[in-house]
């Protein structure tokens, strides 16, 4: 994100001067800030947190440890970014000003070795397999941000080196839930698409370098998917938040090759969607009812969040929430990182989740994102990635609960 | 904005929805609660709360009531005042009364009615009932685009002369309509001076002929094109053009300062252009962006406020806009309130007898003048400008 549209003024962090002006205060993110709805706190909100920014870029304000709560606490949902009538870059914003902080203020060493683990996919699923086992011996309280059934091994793959597409695979979804990349698999190969897998060599998209400011991780994991991605067919993400970090490419290193991986990436509701005519037929279960949740990297980052919908229809019923799109608190490492609002932000959801539920025979939450469907399973919901919904009706046989 | 050594309380912690009475229509609600919340919640009852200013999606039921706000559809249903039933309000001593009634008139004078519209002045209100409106039986708005504004102001005019009082009547000027579609995707005309957007509501029989008469009388005015949203997401279009107007602004400059005076609506074209004229002379960019219906001007004084010494003109303009509205029989405020802005404008529209009289409401609920000091009425520091001040001007009313 430090490609910006435009110069930087000069000032102490470094921000666009055309971005930062680009804010009006009029207000109408604020509605669409779930920090700033939890906690009516104008320091919560995009507002608040531009006129903080102007202020330490002009050295009007010291930052001190409330300035940079107010930063910490963004979830970098774009809910804000959506709203906003003057196309405020709100995300180009948060991502320099977070770069700038961490180059003076540091990263703490916890989080650091955290995503040393993340980048390392050997390590991550040797890791998550004592994480699996420590869970099969009831060690780990069930409020931790894991999903409820770690596996134990891996989910099958056709394997296959050449194909009609590459599907992302990524990081932590690769070691914590191979069953959604597997029924992903199965609904393409059904559609008679053939299925390479980004696999290791891809390895993890550095979204979570990129929020935390670590710009510079973030682009040489960008290089090297790009690297581990050479030929010339479709990146299909099944990860809102993986998906919107591939998109981006093109202006976090600002190289043409970058923006022409980015043209290249679909999330894969939007791949199945734009030809809905090449899927089967459900053949096996009931045409059950799902709860739709948006996570905003498919909606506020992509917009692509109709396409979920559109794919679902032939196999589900869906129901909408009635939260205009607020986000559920996830926001990949902020759940670990902030779990008091971060768990504010969920109740919202939740509540929102139930008076869906309580209107219609749904009792499964469908969510496209694996941070928000782990961050909902922890509050007790029983959620699904919407494909994993579709290759149930395509199987032939019921899988297993494994996983859920 | 407040004063020296003030404190701030901020009620939008308290933003829950306390009951929801659809026989009686009454709600009683915390003043955090955002306005489209409130209505958000109603779905599905066949009801909803009638005032929806712009800032709807982003401001609170507790300031509708501060500052006796409006919106497009008061045009019909009327400011927030008159869908607050009561008011639960901690007054500046402490004491926790409850202003109005759930049902039927206060006995007594009504101090809800002095309350709604105190600009926080006469105290705290903790706890709001209001008063639901039934959704119209048929709703159709309409798109109207025009290549003067004059064209425009007169169709209002015409559309208000022949009996009509549609549910909102809202004009925008070219510059707002090009900073704003690109955002909404209303299919506004670009290339029209202004664009007007007429919505009735009521029986579908009744509607359907309004609409004909609204057609008619516009193209005899001059509208260049008419035309009618055919369904709910059309329709959602074009009001969200209109309400995310003011936020668009930053696509041209990085500032604007938002003007809210009340003029005659036959004076409509001449008071724009006057309007204009005045940015002009100052430097400024005016826009207008307004509730035509019923002559409440939002006019837009757009700058880049990193230039050295453009506030000045911002608020010389200002002052002068306020002027004109004033010379052509108009007030101070529509719905934004006076505040700290306009209080040294008071005495343009009010005798000191006036304010006096006002000081007095003031004085009863808040003798020791702790609420909200320094707001609203001219006294203290700024008596001396009062002294300065001309006369009220010919022709005003109250």
């Amino acid at each position: 994100m430090t490609a910006s549209s435009s110069p930087p003024t000069g000032g102490l962090l470094g921000l666009s001067d055309d971005a930062l002006t680009s804010c009006v205060f009029c207000g109408l993110c604020l509605a669409h800030c779930p920090t700033y709805r939890v906690t009516g706190d104008e320091r919560r909100s995009p507002r608040g947190r531009i006129a903080l920014m102007r202020a330490a870029d002009a050295g009007t304000t010291v930052r001190d440890a409330e300035w940079h709560e107010s930063m910490d606490t963004c979830l970098l949902c774009l809910g804000c970014q959506v709203a906003c009538p003057s196309a405020v870059p709100f995300n180009e914003l948060m991502h320099d000003t977070r770069a700038a902080v961490a180059g003076v203020r540091g990263v703490p060493l916890w989080l650091r070795l955290g995503f040393a683990v993340l980048v390392r996919p050997r390590l991550l699923r040797g890791t998550s397999r004592v994480l699996a086992l420590l869970q099969r011996l009831r060690l780990i309280p069930g409020r931790f941000p894991l999903p409820r059934r770690l596996p134990l091994r891996d989910a099958r793959s056709r394997g296959r080196t050449v194909g009609d597409v590459v599907l992302f695979t990524g990081c932590v979804m690769d070691a914590w839930q191979p069953e959604v990349h597997a029924a992903v698999e199965e609904v393409l190969e059904a559609c008679g698409t053939t299925v390479r897998r980004s696999g290791d060599a891809a390895g993890c998209c550095g979204a979570m370098h990129s929020h935390a400011g670590l710009e510079d991780a973030a682009r040489s994991l960008a290089e090297r998917v790009m690297a581990a991605i050479p030929a010339d067919v479709p990146v299909l993400v099944d990860s809102a938040g993986c998906g919107a970090a591939l998109r981006d490419y093109g202006s976090l290193l600002g190289t043409p090759e970058a923006a022409a991986f980015s043209d290249r990436v679909r999330d894969v509701h939007e791949w199945l969607a734009a030809d809905i005519e090449r899927m089967p037929a459900a053949t096996v279960g009931e045409r059950s009812t799902v709860v739709v949740q948006d996570p905003c990297h498919l909606r506020h980052a992509q917009g692509k969040h109709a396409s979920v919908r559109s794919v679902l229809a032939p196999y589900a019923e869906t129901v909408e929430l009635d939260d205009d799109g607020l986000c559920c608190g996830a926001g990949g490492a902020f759940s670990v990182l902030q779990p008091g609002l971060s768990a504010a932000v969920r109740s919202r959801k939740t509540a929102s989740i139930r008076r869906a539920m309580a209107t219609t025979d749904a009792v499964v939450v469908v969510s496209a994102n694996p941070g928000c469907a782990i961050h909902l399973a922890t509050a007790g919901h029983v959620v699904r990635h919407p494909l994993e919904v579709v290759a149930e009706r395509i199987r032939g046989t019921q899988e297993d609960a494994h996983g859920r | 904005m407040p004063s020296d050594g003030s404190v701030v309380i901020s009620t939008t912690r308290m933003n829950r929805i306390l009951e929801v009475d659809v026989e009686r229509r009454i709600a009683w609600v915390e003043p955090g609660v955002i306005n489209l919340e409130l209505t958000r919640h109603l779905a599905g009852t066949g009801l909803h709360f009638a005032p929806d200013p712009s800032s709807q999606s982003a401001c609170t039921i507790g300031g509708n009531v501060g500052t006796n706000a409006g919106g497009p559809h008061c045009l019909l249903y009327g400011v927030t005042s008159v869908h607050v039933a009561a008011v639960e309000v901690v007054l500046p001593d402490g004491d926790v009364v409850v202003l109005g009634e759930e049902e039927g008139d206060a006995v007594g004078y009504d101090l809800r009615g002095a309350f709604v519209g105190g600009e926080g002045t006469l105290g705290i209100a903790t706890r709001i009932a209001v008063r639901l409106t039934p959704d119209p039986p048929d709703v159709r708005t309409m798109l109207l685009d025009f290549m003067t504004i004059e064209e425009a102001a007169d169709t209002v005019s015409a559309v208000i002369a022949a009996g009509m009082v549609p549910s909102a009547l809202e004009l925008m000027d070219q510059q707002v309509v090009q900073a704003v579609e690109p955002f909404a995707n209303a299919g506004y005309s670009l290339d029209a001076a202004a664009v007007l957007i007429v919505e009735l509501d009521g029986l579908p029989a009744g509607v359907a002929q309004e609409a004909e008469a609204v057609e008619l009388l516009a193209l005899q005015n001059g509208a260049r094109s008419v035309r009618v949203a055919a369904d709910e997401e059309e329709r959602a279009r074009i009001w969200k053009g209109r309400k995310a107007a003011f936020g668009a602004i930053a696509t041209i400059k990085p500032a604007y300062y938002l003007h809210d005076t009340v003029i005659p609506r036959t004076r409509l074209a001449e008071v724009i252009s006057g309007v204009n004229a005045i940015a002009e002379r100052h430097g400024l960019i005016g826009m207008n962006v307004f509730h035509a219906g019923d002559g409440n001007l939002h006019p837009l004084l757009v700058f880049d406020d990193r230039e050295p010494g453009i506030m000045d003109h911002v608020y010389a303009a200002g002052e002068e806009i306020v002027r004109l509205s004033l010379e052509v029989g108009g007030v101070l405020s529509g719905e934004h309130g006076i505040g700290l802005e306009k209080r040294r404008f008071m005495p343009l529209l009010f005798s000191p007898e006036d304010l006096a009289a006002q000081r007095l409401l003031r004085d009863a609920f808040d003798p020791e003048g702790v609420s909200n000091p320094d707001k609203v009425l001219p006294d203290g520091p700024s008596c001396g400008e009062i002294q300065d001040l001309p006369e009220v001007p010919e022709g005003t009313w109250v």
